[in-house]
């Protein structure tokens, strides 16, 4: 594909031209190749859930086929495709959540996983009840509410203990719609069950499912996530990092991190902190090991310890085609199985670590809680071993980096909001208070949660950057996690200087407050941060938090995870903005539900808008109306 | 009501009273009278010092109220509203300056109205070491006299310069509160338009001792937000004007303290319903810390009282 619609990104022009001259394929090649894809498919109106099949039938009602050999028609189909990206999309995050919290269950005093938060660990136990939350020893506790956890995704009766965190009036709307999310596991099966042929044809029926699952990743996988993996490595605070492919060292070892948990990539960094091995750097040549995250991973990391962020989603291959990277470990979601043979290219060792994510081609190390911190060892000795083979002539570092501030977590946006709260007034310390003061205040005009992937249907990180700086503009405080938030970092919208491209309200707010305009909340599981800030600030008030000026956008999603989130986001009464359309344009009634209908008995609704700037208008209209319904 | 709804109902009263005042006076007087303010050396400071324009007959001020009124969008915008609070606070200075045309409006009052280049030159070098470490801006009615004076005498202990504005002058003085420059508590006027007047001392602070360049509006926000620690308390209740002219306040980097309910914006616009601690919660959203060596003595001490003469009671 032409390069053309990568002119906003100086790194990925370079990199594409020296692709080219190494012979190295990437996503632009292979996108290329698949020519125009499948209107069926794109429509959502193919079917391969039985052998009868595949079907597909006619995306315009009333044309060629209507119906699949079962009897199912446009709508089922596409309500069923559609529920089963959800499952994909919960169970991908909910098994992240579950090693998390194994990693919990196999910790120790002598580690090498602890208990670094322990505030946290007795917080989150009191909150789920357990008695002598902040008594109890550490560790005897750590293991119980491990338990209890693992409980979540499998328990046979009940729903997810979070759904507690949500106002009142939300989980009314959850009870009365039955979208409440039972164990998680049980979500994701019973949808697979109800989108097994035969069974469930009712496309409403299978929204709501679907519909629930998503919560179940939300409230539940997500949730469990993050406030595990910040018990097990410390809830994030403010910190300064750096971003893009020029955080790459040529005089150091180059090791990415790629992927999604914590656990693995928490005992690289622990392992690359080892003296023993920065020595043997040093004799290879090298002035020392420079760790790299890419997606979520890097997001975690950078997160807990200003680890560099070499990029987003889209640079992955970028990355190896610098020439200058030892080892590319990853473990599991949004690695290209195309990464192997892109970096028997370069001198590159792929090293694939997770069972469920074995990749082919190059190196398999089996990550365990049990060995953790010996593989990481291993594979940090690999990488330096790897530094003398590195092809000088075919290193090229773009040199492009931005500083960037990130750690934003809710206990951090909270503690900075402390700073301005006049301690002679009733106004009590640690909460949200001065948020919801100056959204409605009319200070700004509203929060907008922008995440999400890359996707090659539209220029990378354009839709993120758009809509992004319009929003600041007009006064609107973004929160920002996954590969959006990385496309944030790069584009220079997470420093304190980004606040003069704000809005005046905004500005004054990012002064007082000293935090930049748009705020680093962490991975996609992170999104539940996001999910509890807003129902903070609902709580402050005593509302839904569906009435607040509040929306949730994916300008450039990709992955069945972003489904999920989406799914849930407008199932927490957060109208949800899609910059790309997902596959259910075949079916107007499903469509008609996701865009419409569905705002009448959940209080939101997604909204499918492909020019990021007239999204933004869209949202300032939503915005605003909900602030008039305010009154404010 | 939203709050930027209510500065622009009261920046929009104001506007509309400001373009009134303005005819009124031209047909009385006609376009070449002249129009200023006694001793003083920029003209209408706010206008000259946002602007650069010298106001002297009152032909000039059609002009100006024109580019007040352009500063009124009513948009919903922190920024459009703040400058809502500028041109409420420009149309109070034309106002005040049309109030002058017939002599000395403050004769029977007992405010002092507009304060002079001396009195601001003469303020200059206890600001500038730190003498006098705020200025209150005081406003209202208070519907509990003995604590407003509570609240002025702390700020003159604390060597604070208070301006006041409304009946509290009164409420005040019956309470035993001595007033006048000696005791840093200086009363303005009863009208709201008089509180325009230490708008004009903090421009004129910037004009005179910042040397910002006349017109350039946004270093003077700058300099007053900075350099000039100045804070509002209003009392009792508050109509729209009074929010807009609140909004100009925050705008030149003022905190707004209210002692009735507002929405409430941090560090800038909060209630303190509490006149306990009114005072602690002004100085702490100006950032104001003051050392105070408490001594013991049944009188106060504090510099606000070098300038008090001793006479009789009679």
């Amino acid at each position: 594909m032409s390069n053309e619609i990568l002119n906003y990104d100086k790194v990925a022009e370079a990199s594409l031209a020296k692709a080219k001259r190494d012979g190295a394929e990437t996503m632009w090649d292979r996108k290329a190749a698949q020519k125009t894809q499948c209107g069926f498919g794109e429509a959502g109106v193919c079917c391969r859930i039985c052998a009868m099949g595949p079907c597909r039938v006619s995306p315009v009602p009333g044309k060629g086929a209507e119906r699949g050999i079962c009897g199912a028609n446009a709508d089922t189909i596409v309500a069923r495709n559609f529920a089963r990206m959800i499952a994909g999309g919960a169970s991908a995050h909910s098994d992240h959540a579950r090693d998390i919290v194994h990693a919990m269950h196999a910790t120790k005093a002598e580690g090498p996983f602890k208990i670094r938060d322990e505030a946290k660990l007795r917080r989150i136990s009191a909150e789920w009840g357990i008695e002598g939350a902040d008594t109890k020893e550490t560790y005897a506790l750590a293991h119980e509410l491990a338990e209890m956890a693992l409980g979540e995704f499998g328990k046979p009766f009940g729903t997810q203990r979070f759904l507690k965190r949500a106002p009142q009036a939300r989980q009314d709307v959850w009870e009365r719609e039955d979208i409440a999310p039972r164990a998680i596991d049980m979500e994701v099966t019973t949808l697979m069950h109800s989108t097994h042929m035969g069974c469930a044809s009712d496309y409403e029926s299978i929204f709501r499912r679907g519909m629930r699952t998503g919560m179940a990743d939300g409230w539940g996988g997500s949730m469990i996530g993050t406030e595990f993996s910040d018990i097990l490595y410390g809830t994030p605070t403010a910190k300064a990092s750096s971003s893009n492919l020029g955080v790459i060292d040529k005089d150091q070892v180059n090791i990415l991190i790629h992927g999604h948990d914590p656990n693995l990539a928490e005992m690289i960094v622990l392992a690359a902190e080892n003296p023993e091995f920065i020595e043997m750097a040093k004799a290879k040549g090298a002035k020392g090991i420079n760790i790299v995250g890419m997606c979520c991973t890097g997001n975690e990391m950078t997160m807990r310890h200003g680890i560099k962020i070499a990029g987003n989603f889209y640079q992955q291959e970028m990355c190896i085609i610098t020439g200058a990277i030892e080892a590319v470990v990853v473990d599991v979601q949004c690695i290209f199985p195309a990464l192997p043979a892109l970096a028997k290219k370069y001198h590159t060792r792929f090293i694939s670590t997770s069972e469920k994510a074995k990749i082919a081609g190059d190196m398999f190390i089996k990550f365990s809680e049990a060995t953790g911190l010996d593989n990481a060892n291993e594979i940090i000795k690999i990488a330096v071993e790897n530094f003398p083979n590195r092809d000088a002539s075919k290193v090229e570092i773009p040199d492009i980096k931005q500083d960037t501030l990130v750690g934003y977590s809710v206990e951090a946006i909270i503690d900075h909001l402390d700073k301005v709260v006049n301690t002679n007034t009733s106004d009590a310390m640690g909460t949200v208070k001065p948020l919801t003061d100056v959204i409605y205040a009319g200070v700004i005009r509203g929060a907008a949660g922008v995440v999400g992937c890359n996707n090659p249907k539209v220029e990378h990180d354009y839709a993120h950057v758009t809509v992004l700086k319009e929003l600041i503009k007009r006064d609107v405080i973004c929160v920002v996690t996954g590969c959006a938030a990385q496309a944030a970092a790069k584009a220079g919208l997470l420093t304190l200087e980004a606040k003069e491209m704000c809005g005046r309200g905004l500005k004054e707010v990012c002064e007082r407050v000293n935090i930049p305009p748009v705020l680093h909340m962490g991975s996609c599981v992170d999104i539940s941060r996001i999910l509890h800030l807003v129902n903070l600030c609902a709580d402050v008030k005593g509302i839904d938090p569906a009435l607040l000026p509040v929306v949730g956008i994916a300008p450039e999603w990709m992955s069945e995870k972003a489904v999920a989130i989406a799914n849930y986001v407008v199932g927490s009464g957060i109208n949800t903005y899609l910059g790309i359309i997902p596959q259910v344009l075949g079916s107007p009634n499903f469509t008609k539900l996701m865009t419409e209908d569905c705002q009448e008995f959940l209080g939101a609704h997604f909204v499918f808008e492909k020019d990021p700037l007239v999204m933004v208008d869209k949202i300032m209209v939503d915005l605003e109306d909900k602030r008039t319904a305010l009154g404010i | 009501m939203s709050l930027t709804d209510l500065i622009y109902a009261g920046s929009n009263a104001v506007a509309g009273l400001t373009e009134g005042a303005v005819n009124d006076a031209i047909e009385k007087y006609g376009e070449s009278h002249a129009v200023g303010y006694p001793d003083t050396a920029y003209f209408l400071p706010i206008i000259y010092a946002a602007t650069g324009v010298k106001i002297k007959t009152l032909g000039d001020l059609p002009a100006a109220v024109g580019i007040l009124k352009s500063l009124i969008t009513n948009k919903d915008d922190l920024g459009e509203a703040l400058n809502a609070g500028l041109a409420t606070a420009v149309g109070a200075e034309i106002i005040e300056a049309i109030r002058y045309l017939d002599g000395d409006p403050y004769a029977e009052d007992a405010g002092i109205g507009f304060v002079s280049d001396p009195i601001i030159r003469s303020l200059g070098v206890p600001l500038v070491t730190g003498d006098i470490p705020g200025i209150a801006v005081l406003l209202g009615e208070s519907a509990d006299p003995k604590t407003l004076a509570a609240i002025v005498k702390d700020y003159q202990e604390k060597g604070l310069l208070t301006f006041m504005v409304g009946n509290i002058i009164e409420q005040a003085s019956e309470a035993g509160v001595k007033m006048g420059l000696d005791y840093r508590v200086i009363p303005l006027g009863h009208e709201v338009t008089s509180v325009i007047h230490v708008v004009s001392v903090a421009i004129r602070t910037a004009l005179i001792f910042g040397a910002v360049e006349p017109g350039k509006l946004a270093d003077f926000l700058a300099y007053t937000k900075e350099r000039v620690p100045a804070f509002v308390n209003t009392f009792g209740p508050i109509d729209e004007v009074v929010v807009a002219v609140g909004a100009g306040a925050i705008a030149l980097g003022f905190p707004v303290i209210a002692d009735v309910e507002v929405p409430e914006v941090p560090g800038a616009l909060m209630t303190q319903a509490d006149h306990s601690k009114t005072v602690e919660t002004s100085l702490e959203s100006r950032d104001i810390k003051i050392k105070v060596t408490k001594i013991d003595v049944p009188v106060s001490v504090a510099a606000a009282f070098e300038g008090e003469r001793v006479r009789k009671d009679t």
